[in-house]
């Protein structure tokens, strides 16, 4: 009963925020009159599509949201972070995410063209040259990984991260086509090594460098969150344990909405409680959110179903 | 006229800069009023600009000596009110969490700003646009950046004095990364490490020309910085009107040589002055206020 309160104490707080920033063109912008932005709307579009919070008028807006995605798509599958940028990016997983998951049968070519090209964009700094003279380097001891696992970097032509590559896992689950199966299957191993391999010596994630000149990282809630979404699915591992429990430690004292969202919808995905976090609504309103849509729409995901993680109670988008 | 709209001058070209050291003992310092008397010798012509103070917000730092600390942060923003100006806002882009609201919850920004909505602005999810970068120093060429930055009169770089893993120091120069937005760039801004450090650090100053420079040393941080070295208790606040002249007047008081860091030997010849007979040396001298700080052995010949 208490947690029906705070649900809709928080759905009342960011809904309507939700319904009334979505700009004329169908896209969110980061903060109400910017700009529509396809990371912002993404995450939008799913809290709208959350079932238990869904209107009729919602629909509609999830629809105008999709043909936002839809006419911003580039012409290789990829989706670009900000309008007037020609190079897709990291974004694309979260469309092909946010598009799966409204069940939008009409997006079928779109997310196996994102979900192509996913495939295709190898990070740069685990190339057979680059891993060569990393060998000859005098610094690889800097920051020790192993380059023999690739993720996926949050521009073409970088690094492998924690995040991108966590996003990309997520969005490479369920694809539909077999020659993309059989891509993610290889890419999906190689990140999942790469995501173990950059957990934190205590637990959690940061950006991606567990350890640098020797000193251990400190892990940080928000890569810590979708490196256990992404891995949701070999969750027996000491190190998924033992990031859990880290999480679990680390969201009783968090202030801030977005964290504190994500580690609900984190701990909340592995059963597991979460003892003395702050509730939701109350740090939504000291905090202001700074009107961050982003916040706005985790906070409802928070108090969802998970239906965009595959989890029953998903619904079909109308054509 | 902001600098953003002027062509780069070569450095021979260019009149001396000035500098100010002050010593401050302490965050409880009154900072604001000596901020002001600091100010002064500067002239600066504010009154009725829109104005950027763009502090060094790298993570969370409830012990206060990884990010330029609130209190300067908020003295700055009482001082360029008081001169006029018509509106100061604080911005950056963390580079390493993306949770920009818990770094300003760990550092108590609130509750030395008072509400941040109409005053903070995030700089990673702020709108952007294309900018072409005059120097071509690195293979980027070209970069989104925030509109805010590059829309408003003055920009003011407050940086931490600290030392960097990977590029020897990091001061109101390093600190620009931060107007890099993480939205489209990512957490790191991944594509500026891929383009060279030094080199990118040149083009994004030559490209949003930072007008002025505060850099915070009452707690700097040396050894393995950005976020993990040592606290270091330097007592100094250094003011400049050259972003260039501020980071080696900096370099000097942290006991390392500029001409060593090589994007500010590179800065030397284009965006600003290094050499000492350039700088019009106010305040405390570098010799009363230095204070050796440890740096990774990567970066000895610094010193």
């Amino acid at each position: 009963m208490e947690s029906e309160l705070e649900n809709s104490e928080v759905a009342r707080i960011c809904l309507p925020f939700l319904r009334d920033t979505q700009n004329p063109d169908g896209g969110w912008g980061f903060r109400p009159g910017t700009a529509s932005r396809v990371e912002a709307t993404c995450w939008a579009l799913l809290a709208l599509w959350e079932p238990s919070e869904q209107s009729s008028e919602d629909r509609v807006r999830v629809h105008r949201a999709r043909d936002f995605l839809q006419t911003t798509q580039l012409s290789d599958g990829s989706w670009p972070a900000a309008p007037g940028e020609e190079t897709g990016c990291w974004v694309t997983s979260l469309c092909c995410l946010a598009l799966n998951a409204i069940g939008d049968q009409t997006q079928k070519s779109a997310i196996e063209s994102g979900s192509r090209w996913i495939c295709d964009d190898w990070p740069s700094d685990s190339t057979p040259w680059r891993r060569f003279l990393a060998r000859l380097a005098s610094h690889n001891d800097v920051a020790p990984m192993n380059t023999s696992y690739r993720g996926w970097g949050w521009t073409p032509g970088t690094s492998s991260w924690v995040e991108p590559t966590s996003f990309a896992l997520l969005a490479l689950e369920r694809p539909e086509s077999p020659e993309i199966a059989r891509k993610a299957k290889e890419r999906r191993s190689l990140a999942t090594s790469l995501l173990f391999d950059r957990v934190c010596p205590g637990g959690g994630w940061n950006a991606g460098n567990p350890v640098v000149y020797g000193a251990a990282g400190e892990p940080g809630v928000v890569p810590t969150v979708w490196s256990l979404l992404a891995l949701r699915n070999v969750a027996a591992r000491a190190e998924i344990i033992q990031s859990l429990d880290w999480l679990q430690r680390t969201a009783a004292n968090v202030q801030s909405p977005g964290s504190l969202a994500l580690a609900q919808i984190c701990l909340r995905t592995y059963g597991q409680s979460q003892p003395g976090m702050a509730p939701l609504s109350d740090v939504l309103k000291r905090s202001e959110f700074l009107d961050n849509t982003l916040v706005a729409a985790w906070a409802v995901l928070a108090c969802g179903s998970d239906f965009w993680l595959g989890k029953s109670g998903a619904r079909k988008v109308a054509a | 006229m902001t600098l953003r709209n002027q062509t780069l001058t070569p450095s021979f070209q260019r009149p001396p800069s000035q500098v100010v050291i002050r010593r401050v003992g302490s965050y409880q310092a009154e900072i604001a009023s000596l901020m002001f008397e600091s100010l002064a010798p500067f002239g600066l012509q504010v009154k009725g600009k829109s104005i950027l103070l763009k502090p060094n917000l790298v993570g969370l730092d409830p012990e206060g000596f990884i990010n330029t600390h609130p209190t300067v942060i908020a003295a700055a923003r009482e001082c360029f009110l008081r001169m006029g100006a018509s509106q100061v806002l604080v911005g950056d882009g963390p580079a390493l969490d993306r949770d920009t609201e818990a770094i300003l919850e760990s550092v108590k920004l609130r509750e030395h700003l008072g509400p941040l909505r109409n005053v903070f602005v995030d700089l990673n999810l702020d709108d952007v646009e294309r900018v072409t970068f005059p120097t071509r120093a690195s293979r980027l060429r070209e970069l989104f950046l925030p509109k805010t930055c590059m829309g408003v009169d003055f920009v003011v770089s407050m940086a931490k004095l600290k030392t960097h893993h990977w590029a020897g120091v990091t001061l109101s120069m390093k600190n620009m990364f931060g107007i890099v937005p993480g939205a489209c760039y990512g957490w790191p801004k991944n594509v500026l490490h891929w383009a060279g450090i030094d080199r990118a650090i040149l083009d994004i100053n030559a490209a949003a020309r930072p007008d002025f420079a505060i850099v915070d040393g009452i707690v700097g941080m040396e050894g393995n910085g950005p976020t993990q070295g040592q606290p270091k208790a330097s007592g100094v606040l250094v003011f400049g009107n050259d972003p260039v002249a501020v980071d080696a007047t900096c370099c000097r008081v942290m006991g390392l040589r500029p001409e060593g860091v090589k994007y500010l030997s590179q800065a030397g010849t284009m965006l600003g002055h290094v050499q000492v007979d350039k700088i019009q040396q106010l305040g405390e001298t570098i010799e009363s206020t230095r204070s050796s700080f440890a740096v990774l052995p990567a970066f000895q010949s610094l010193k």
